[in-house]
């Protein structure tokens, strides 16, 4: 590597963070108050993002491998989730807490139990064979899976959209001038926090979490040590799909509005949050999925000198690729030899 | 290794024996016109169109058909109701007509341009489809197409096609540059789609300059101060924006944003928010309802509060149908309105009353959707060419499709302008509720409809 | 990494049986290129003859009306797009089959290529007017006018640029993260088409209205009527215009299919599939690995140029929304099915694979609603929508069961059957430890 380079790309990155803090500061003040309300609507979108980054990074984290079917899981759970809540227990809006409470509940457990399932077979069907097959081939093989998931959802839903009553109102909680924050924003961010906080501590201080780090840094040495690889990977796929079948629930509730297709988006700006934060690192998974957030809606809501919706994508993918290319160990990563 | 080889060479000796073979047999071209698998339908007068982009040749009148009238419409996807409807509504005005323009008899065959993946037409299938109308002889007009993008495409196809050009006769295009030039058009639109030089394209329905006319009127007399537009950058949905934005300014109505709005983004608050922040008192959506839009809606009452609120909520015609309201909820596009070119299938008098309840009694129950009489007017259209020309002669069928009058039709009196566009122009405001139901009928001014065109 | 714990006594042995692993082989590859060319003469001359005559009208729809199978037999203009097809996988195959550099964006190729012939070939930049040997055009048409030949080449040309540029700071990431960078450029260039209809006032791709019509290809009226109508003025106007769109993309596929047979087998193939098998002996045998991996970009996307170029103008248009991530999929299916490096599998999977997609599906479709579905459950299923799904399961299975493809790349399977201690497929090594 050329002694030249470090030196520049650091240059040029300074240069875009000094412009994106001066971007941000001039729509700070001139309208202060939109700005946070802006900035609550994308923390809350960044929430939902993080949630499915946890299942790539955690995936991303024992075996190496981009689950791209991982998106596709979530949608479908979601999906399911919709049926579960208009077909079994038919909620509209006017139904009451009692109901809705119990539905979200019975929801939330049938796409948990449902996406875990089917994640773990994916893991058996496909991935498990080609564990000492070159990476590539299980990355191949990782998006055969996510058409099928996807197609399987297109069977079962169509092209249409499905859709749901809003269940979380979506009036204010608090409000401080013009400043407002809604109850559905508030429950996606009290439910985003405990979950991290309940997988970091799981996988620093349980047996189980220990032999997921252990399989993660050398599996042949830790299958002597006596840990049942493959009990600890597929467990690994378990939580994986249950917090995709989670995360299912909780966009459905969020944005009332699913497709087939859903997950595919959603997997890839996933997917960026997770490299963006360090993949493989919950914390970064996090941090990264509401910096997307807040940059698409910061793109989208705020008024001063914005590209707009046109360049949203355009932006989020730029992002993962400058990040891929000048720093592929992520915000929060640690220098890995991969990059160089 | 050397066995397989040999197996190999000997398989494609074989292949290349039954080619040959094949080539000699079909040694004479006139034998074996009818390409399609399924011959059934007669056909033996003329050369059906292939099996794979079109359905078998259908002709119920006596003897053989002199040639063929295909429509091209996509049949799978979110428009699918619509649009077999339409195939339905063309048979029937056929088998009214006997399946004969004027001494000539008339086959059918409706062909698809969209794939099941993409659920909407497909650049790649709409140019086989106008590469095999040009290069069939005896296909004489095509009805269609339904999307503005195909048009594009296959319009050039047919006016170089052999033979002085094939007629087509659309009954649902709405972007304005394909037949009128304006400021909002490239330099060289619409005269690119004729490279010919000669035009053999008209269409049945009045062009979104109309549409875009007729919404800011109606945001006008509603006291609309500003309005925000967003599209789906989508040709359709874009076109349509600009359209009103350009009316709606000539009309002295502020234009507080023109965005697009991403369909494959997960919501659209922020974008809601800039919207609330702009001071509008209107939001207008180009683009279809296929485009997330059942989100967006959502979103904009969810951030904007109710659509007869604060800020009022406007669509064309990509959103008039029920899919809206089943997917957005009815309580969020109650009160939001939408407009379809055209006056509404209930409204029609005289022979298009007649044809709607006729048409009504072959469907049975379902029903009509808002294009189904476009696209018989259009059938009709093409059968009268032929017989004003009457002759197997495609030159002269795109001239007298360029003459027609059309007078007590099923969609009203009107004629062709040079450019092939209809003279008269209503546009029905619908407005959102258990369904959509007529809310007005506007016909705009020239002026402003110009002044829609971006003049 | 694995290396840091060699002695230099051991790593100077390792290379020196790289070396000679690889002198070996390239011997082995040159004899078997002999008898290859022997026995595969035959069978190729008569394949390219089938193919040569098929859309004489009189042999398909000959074909197409054998009872049960003719419906089998795709239309001359669904052979086209087939072998478009089927050229991009070929291109797709330098990249991901020859070089092992998995590519998830190949459509931004495609696109590079269909928006040359837009800008070149339309009337799109009617700021000027440029007709050079255009195939009978009014002369005063504005806009660039050039004749499509050498619109190929030159689309071409600038497709292998954006390849070298897309190339040149990716091209040194770890396989998968490649692949995740130029799975977002493919994603990237269709949001920009889109939205380059107004760079400070300047209509670069007419956005989403897409660029219509594109001329087709032609010899100009010199050529045409100098050689009394046996080379074309203009495609389009001919009743056999699907013939000749045929002949055309026919002649365009074998110059490619011989670009890329030859490629394999010179200095630059040998460096690719050396790249493939093991990156560090690779380098270690004095192969400059970035130049080296950014020929693979800029030839795979030189090809990807030519047929994207090509298909717009049968097309007559370019759209924004023709350029989907599911295209890069399914040339890649395409890639994985054949073999990967495996010339004559890419172009059978090819074949197979884009004839499902055009018509097959559809067909296969009607035969199963009519034989079981219907009969059975009562109701008829749109085999075609579930394209992908399809796909998905040929990849997974592909991977699963037979990695090296249905006509595995020679040099591959020997690996595989000899057990050389490489790393079998594109040669990526695990860091995971």
């Amino acid at each position: 590597m050329p002694s030249g380079r470090p030196s520049l790309v650091g240059l040029l990155g300074l240069f875009f963070l000094l412009l994106i803090i001066v971007w941000l500061g001039v729509n700070f003040v001139k309208d202060p108050q939109e700005f946070i309300n802006v900035f609550f609507v994308g923390l809350t979108r960044g929430a939902v993002y993080a949630l499915i980054a946890l299942g790539y990074t955690l995936v991303y984290g024992i075996l190496q491998l981009i689950n791209f079917a991982h998106g596709d899981v979530f949608a479908l759970s979601g999906l399911i989730a919709s049926s579960v809540l208009l077909s079994v227990f038919g909620v509209t809006t006017d139904s009451g807490a009692g109901l809705v409470i119990v539905a979200i509940a019975v929801a939330l457990i049938v796409a948990m139990v449902l996406a875990s399932t089917l994640n773990v077979t994916i893991e058996f069907v496909g991935y498990r064979r080609l564990r000492h097959a070159p990476r590539l081939a299980a990355l191949i093989t990782a998006i055969g899976m996510s058409f099928i998931v996807q197609n399987i959802a297109l069977a079962i839903y169509d092209v249409d959209y499905q859709s749901i009553p809003r269940l979380i109102p979506n009036s204010s909680v608090l409000t401080i001038g013009e400043v407002a924050l809604q109850w559905n924003k508030l429950f996606v961010l009290a439910l985003t926090i405990p979950v991290l906080l309940a997988l970091t501590w799981m996988v620093r201080e349980t047996r189980h979490g220990k032999a997921m780090r252990a399989t993660s840094q050398d599996r042949d040495a830790s299958a002597m040590m006596g840990i049942d690889v493959n009990r600890t990977i597929s467990f690994t796929f378990a939580l994986a799909g249950s917090l995709a079948g989670a995360a299912g629930l909780l966009f459905l509730l969020y944005f009332t509005t699913m497709r087939y297709d859903t997950g595919f988006e959603l997997g890839l700006i996933a997917f960026t949050a997770a490299v963006l934060g360090g993949i493989g690192n919950l914390t970064g998974a996090v941090l990264g999925g509401i910096l997307i957030g807040l940059i698409q809606e910061f793109n989208e809501g705020l008024a001063w000198a914005t590209p707009g919706g046109d360049w949203t994508r355009s932006i989020v993918f730029g992002i993962l690729i400058a990040i891929l290319v000048f720093r592929p160990s992520g915000l929060l990563g640690e220098q890995t030899p991969e990059g160089e | 290794m050397r066995k397989k080889s040999l197996f190999l060479a000997l398989l494609a000796l074989l292949v290349g024996a039954l080619a040959l073979a094949a080539a000699g047999c079909g040694g004479d071209d006139d034998g074996n016109g009818n390409g399609g698998g399924e011959g059934d339908g007669g056909g033996g007068g003329v050369t059906a169109l292939p099996s794979s982009l079109c359905s078998p040749l259908e002709y119920e009148g006596e003897g053989e058909p002199d040639l063929i009238i295909a429509s091209d419409l996509p049949l799978q996807g979110s428009s699918r109701n619509q649009t077999i409807q339409m195939t339905e509504a063309m048979r029937q005005v056929l088998s009214d007509a006997g399946w004969k323009a004027g001494d000539l008899n008339v086959g059918y065959q409706s062909c698809d341009d969209a794939t099941p993946q993409a659920g909407k037409w497909d650049s790649g299938k709409c140019s086989q489809n106008g590469k095999a109308y040009a290069s069939n002889e005896d296909v004489m007009a095509v009805v269609g197409t339904f999307n503005s993008g195909c048009a594009q495409i296959i319009i050039p196809l047919l006016n170089e096609a052999p033979g002085g050009g094939v007629a087509m006769i659309s009954p649902a295009n709405t972007y304005v540059c394909l037949t009128t030039p304006g400021p909002a058009c490239d330099e060289t639109e619409p005269d690119k789609y004729y490279p010919s030089g000669t035009r053999n394209y008209i269409r049945m329905v009045a062009h979104d300059g109309y549409q875009g006319a007729a919404l800011a009127q109606f945001m006008a007399d509603r006291d609309i101060q500003s309005v925000f537009i967003l599209n789906d950058k989508e040709s359709y949905g874009l076109g349509v924006a600009e359209n009103v934005r350009n009316a709606a300014e000539s009309l002295g109505i502020e234009i507080a944003g023109f965005e697009a709005w991403d369909p494959k983004a997960a919501g659209y608050e922020g974008l809601m928010r800039q919207v609330g922040q702009s001071g509008a008192d209107a939001l207008f959506l180009g683009g279809l309802i296929d485009e997330n839009g059942a989100q967006v809606i959502k979103d904009k009452v969810a951030v904007l509060g109710p659509n007869d609120g604060d800020v009022m909520l406007l669509a064309p015609d990509g959103f008039t149908a029920q899919a809206t309201i089943d997917e957005a909820g009815q309580e969020n596009a109650a009160g939001m309105f939408s407009s379809v070119a055209g006056v509404p299938p209930e409204e029609l008098t005289g022979a298009g009353a007649e044809f709607i309840s006729s048409f009504e009694e072959t469907l049975g129950g379902e029903p009509i959707e808002p294009y189904s009489a476009y696209g018989a007017q259009s059938m009709q259209v093409a059968l009268d060419a032929i017989a004003a020309a009457g002759d197997k002669d495609r030159a002269a069928i795109v001239e007298a499709l360029l003459q027609t009058e059309v007078t007590d039709g099923i969609l009203g009196s009107f004629g062709i302008t040079e450019e092939g566009d209809p003279t008269s122009g209503p546009i029905t405001i619908y407005v959102a509720g258990e369904t959509f139901t007529t809310e007005e009928v506007i016909t705009p001014e020239e002026d402003l409809v110009s002044a829609a065109m971006g003049g | 990494m694995m290396t840091e714990q060699q002695t230099p006594q051991q790593r100077k042995d390792e290379e020196q049986r790289l070396q000679e692993v690889i002198a070996q082989r390239t011997q082995r590859s040159a004899g078997l290129w002999r008898r290859e060319t022997a026995v595969a003469l035959i069978p190729l001359v008569l394949v390219i003859g089938y193919a040569i005559i098929y859309p004489f009208e009189a042999v398909y729809t000959t074909l197409r009306e054998i009872p049960g199978i003719g419906d089998f037999f795709p239309t001359p203009g669904s052979a086209v797009i087939i072998i478009v097809f089927t050229m991009m996988a070929i291109g797709l195959n330098v990249v991901v089959g020859y070089a092992g550099l998995l590519d998830l964006g190949y459509v931004a190729f495609y696109a590079a290529g269909a928006y040359m012939a837009g800008w070149l070939a339309s009337q799109h930049f009617e700021q000027v007017t440029f007709h050079f040997w255009s195939p009978g055009i009014n002369p005063e048409l504005p806009g660039i006018h050039i004749n499509l030949w050498i619109v190929l080449l030159l689309a071409g040309i600038f497709t292998a640029v954006v390849g070298i540029v897309i190339g040149l700071p990716t091209l040194r990431l770890r396989g998968d993260y490649l692949a995740i960078v130029t799975l977002g450029f493919g994603e990237i260039v269709p949001q920009f088409v889109r939205n380059g209809d107004n760079f400070k006032g300047f209509d670069l791709t007419s956005g989403s209205f897409g660029i219509t019509p594109i001329d087709p290809p032609g010899f100009g009226d010199g050529l045409g009527d100098g050689s009394g109508g046996l080379l074309p003025v203009n495609f389009q106007r001919s009743f056999d215009a699907e013939q000749l769109y045929y002949w055309a993309a026919l002649g365009l596929l074998l110059f490619t299919v011989f670009c890329c047979w030859r490629l394999r087998d010179s200095r630059l193939g040998r460096a690719w599939i050396a790249i493939r098998e093991d990156e560090t002996a690779a380098a270690a045998m004095g192969i400059p690995l970035m130049r080296t991996k950014t020929w693979s970009y800029a030839i795979g996307a030189f090809f990807g140029g030519i047929a994207g170029a090509y298909y717009a103008s049968f097309k007559s248009g370019a759209f924004p929304s023709d350029f989907y991530f599911n295209i890069s999929i399914f040339l890649l299916c395409m890639v994985i099915l054949g073999g990967m490096g495996s010339i004559w599998g890419v172009i059978i999977a090819g074949t197979i694979l884009g004839w499902l997609n055009i018509e097959g599906l559809g067909v296969i479709g009607n035969y199963l609603n009519d034989w079981f579905f219907e009969p059975v459950t009562g109701s008829r299923i749109e085999v075609p929508k579930y394209q992908f799904g399809i796909y998905g399961i040929i990849i997974v299975t592909m991977m699963l069961f037979r990695p090296t493809g249905l006509i595995p790349e020679r040099r591959r399977k020997l690996e595989m059957e000899e057990g050389v201690h490489d790393e079998p497929a594109m040669g990526e090594r695990a860091v995971n430890r």
